[in-house]
């Protein structure tokens, strides 16, 4: 039955942003400047991890790609067929990434090669290394998508391909997020009732957020990287087998939305870009693994 | 001796110790600056993000990203020339960025630069044989310079490379109407018809232009007077849209513009429209049966973007306000029915055929519901009341 109801159109997302800034408060002799220029070696005692970030295995076949009735980039819808693979159940934490910085520091401590950005002004995130301390559990931020690239290298593993983060958030049944269909939300968006409000969460913060693999906060709380390069019509002629994005580009793919962002933005299709030589308070990222292929 | 040896070891330690902390505060506000930066573009606050963004390169100036980002704030605000300047900064610094290299082709296509947007637009072709948007830019280009066949060429790949992208066929129709190749440009013109946005007007003047060319006046007229009339809309949108801006409390302005908007069919544009007329007519004191009406146009607009609860809302609201108006229990029956609830839903259709009898569609609501029960009888006496009533309208019309 259809009553008095024609022409439904669909509403285009407002795309928004929540102002996260807060006031400067830089001490000009802090106790971080002192030591560095003592050259006294950084020993901070992070704690030990609370969540096992434990890689989830993706299995292979097909999924459903893209999606047709929203942003333009999102089309054409396409199936991919992708090998099996693992993805991070959480997104990297300060206290994972600290280990990796830590023993980069310790062969050559003058180097700020792969330190991530220091956001004194937000309280929430804080200085690097402290908020390491402080918020272990936090997805790291502000770290470049090279950064990314070395940790995951570091690990022994890589950033997912688009596809890949595609795959593993959204499963094999469209979701438009990765617990479902339902406005939920199951995430740290801008949305002020999500109990995080101007800030990051820990990682794993809504577990019934989970993706139909188990994969944590794939949306919300930070964008994170990915392996490709970004192109508006790749999905037009992308393989159809592991595709692994564009061979150049400016911007690299960042996906899944973040603390800042309403809602539209963190679902599983919206795609969005960002120079990879950046480093911002709502980007961080996840590593993958090929599976290996068992043998015949 | 001693002491002042003392004295000058504290000094060396001390002259590197405030050196170092101002810097660390300096690219500290360079940080905050940019991540505000960030937050006011993504607003669409262009000019509090060029600020911003202007005192981060203050702080730290060989960011070539950040310049890029400060280009499209210069750019959306339409102040070309700095945004030209901010590119060609970026580029110094980074000469093999695609995407800047796009960006300031398109402000040199603003300023009418063909020469300039044509050599940077080659690069970004050759550097990213893929650039889509790149290749229809340089299609727009060579039309602009009636470089037809190259035209022509270009936007063939392009549309190879983004096969839904009616704005590229609307070119490449322009292109073939110029080459006098009328079935290529009929074929174009249909296509961004096809994948366009509803009443995209020019492709139906470059067909009613091909159509004529061959002969078939007929088609060529229709199309014209589709052309016509989406041009009428258009003027009558900006009309409304101008009269908005410079007349921000007038409640004419913001009707109209509703107005044009049910009739485009523009329902999420129309939500936060209705709301401001009813802001301003509650604010004017205006009579209750006008704000009611307006409560009405929005549980409209609702009912389109299926949002029945919200339709439901504002329909209820109208009822308050004006009880006895027919076609406002027909909304809120219908309201009631998309939500499945035709226990509610019938009392409310026969509000409205109580309230205005002869409108054959409240009978056809009713009968539908009676149907869809298994009440036959009702939903057949309704349906006769349907043709009778609409038999009669069209008598009179």
């Amino acid at each position: 039955m259809n009553i008095s109801s024609q022409n439904r159109n669909k509403i285009n997302d407002p795309i928004t942003l929540k102002h996260g800034i807060e006031t400067l408060n830089i001490s000009l002799f802090s106790i971080t400047s002192l030591l560095l220029l003592l050259n006294v070696v950084f020993s901070i005692s992070v704690s030990a991890e609370k969540k096992e970030n434990q890689m989830i295995l993706v299995s292979a076949g097909t999924f459903t790609m893209g999606n047709e009735k929203r942003a333009a980039d999102e089309r054409p819808v396409h199936k991919v067929y992708l090998d099996a693979y693992y993805i991070s159940k959480y997104e990297v934490t300060n206290a994972e990434y600290y280990e990796f910085w830590r023993s980069l520091q310790k062969n050559n401590p003058e180097s700020s090669q792969y330190t991530p950005e220091s956001f004194t002004h937000l309280p929430y995130i804080g200085d690097w290394p402290e908020r390491a301390t402080k918020f272990p559990d936090h997805p790291v931020v502000g770290v470049s998508w090279d950064d990314a690239k070395a940790y995951a290298e570091w690990k022994g593993m890589r950033l997912p391909t688009e596809a890949e983060w595609e795959k593993a958030a959204r499963g094999y049944s469209n979701r438009t997020w990765p617990w479902g269909n339902s406005i939920g939300p199951y995430a740290n968006t801008a949305d002020k009732n999500d109990g995080y409000e101007n800030r990051i969460a820990p990682v794993g913060s809504f577990p019934k957020g989970k993706s139909y693999y188990g994969v944590m906060d794939m949306a919300g709380n930070v964008w994170e990287w990915t392996a490709d390069w970004y192109s508006d019509v790749y999905y037009f002629h992308s393989p159809k087998k592991n595709p692994t994005g564009p061979t150049v580009g400016s911007w690299r793919v960042i996906r899944g939305g973040s603390w800042i962002d309403t809602l539209p933005r963190c679902s599983t299709t919206f795609r969005y870009y960002f120079y990879p030589t950046l480093k911002t308070s709502s980007v961080g990222f996840r590593v993958a693994k090929t599976a290996e292929k068992p043998k015949k | 001796m001693r002491n002042q040896l003392k004295i000058l070891i504290v000094l060396y330690l001390c002259l590197p110790l405030s050196a170092i902390p101002a810097e660390k505060n300096d690219h500290a506000k360079y940080v905050q600056h940019v991540e505000q930066g960030f937050v006011f573009l993504f607003q669409g606050n262009n000019k509090e993000a060029i600020a911003a963004f202007e005192s981060a390169l203050a702080v730290e100036p060989k960011h070539y990203e950040i310049l890029h980002y400060l280009g499209v704030a210069y750019t959306q605000e339409k102040f070309w020339n700095k945004a030209v300047e901010v590119y060609q900064r970026s580029l110094d610094l980074k000469p093999d960025n695609i995407e800047a290299l796009h960006s300031l082709s398109l402000v040199y296509f603003k300023l009418n630069q063909w020469a300039d947007a044509v050599e940077l637009l080659r690069k970004v072709i050759t550097l990213s044989p893929q650039h889509a948007r790149g290749r229809e830019l340089l299609g727009k280009v060579y039309l602009k310079l009636r470089q037809f066949s190259d035209a022509a060429d270009v936007l063939t790949r392009a549309i190879e490379l983004k096969p839904d992208a009616a704005g590229t066929y609307n070119d490449l129709g322009t292109v073939y109407l110029n080459l006098k190749d009328y079935p290529q440009a009929i074929e174009n013109f249909t296509k961004a018809i096809k994948f366009g946005p509803p009443r995209y007007a020019e492709p139906h003047h470059g067909l009613g232009t091909a159509y004529l060319r061959i002969g078939d006046r007929e088609k060529s007229i229709k199309e014209m007077q589709i052309y016509q009339q989406l041009q009428e809309e258009f003027a009558e949108y900006e009309r409304f849209s101008r009269l908005t801006r410079t007349e921000p409390n007038s409640l004419e302005a913001w009707k109209g513009l509703a107005n044009v908007l049910i009739r485009q069919k523009k329902y999420n544009e129309v939500v936060p429209v209705f709301q401001k007329c009813i802001e301003i007519a509650s604010r004017q004191r205006m009579s209750v049966d006008v704000i009611a009406s307006f409560y009405h146009g929005l549980s409209q607009a609702f009912i389109n973007l299926n949002y029945p609860k919200h339709a439901q809302d504002s329909v209820r609201k109208a009822i308050q306000l004006a009880p006895n108006v027919a076609v406002f229990y027909n909304t809120l029956g219908s309201t009631y029915a998309m939500l499945g609830d035709v226990r509610n839903a019938i009392p409310a259709f026969r509000k409205a055929i109580e309230l205005d009898g002869e409108q054959p569609h409240y009978h056809l609501n009713l009968s539908k519901l009676y149907q869809s029960i298994g009440n036959h009888k009702l939903a057949k006496e309704h349906y006769q009341a349907y043709e009778y009533f609409f038999s009669k309208q069209k008598q009179n019309k």
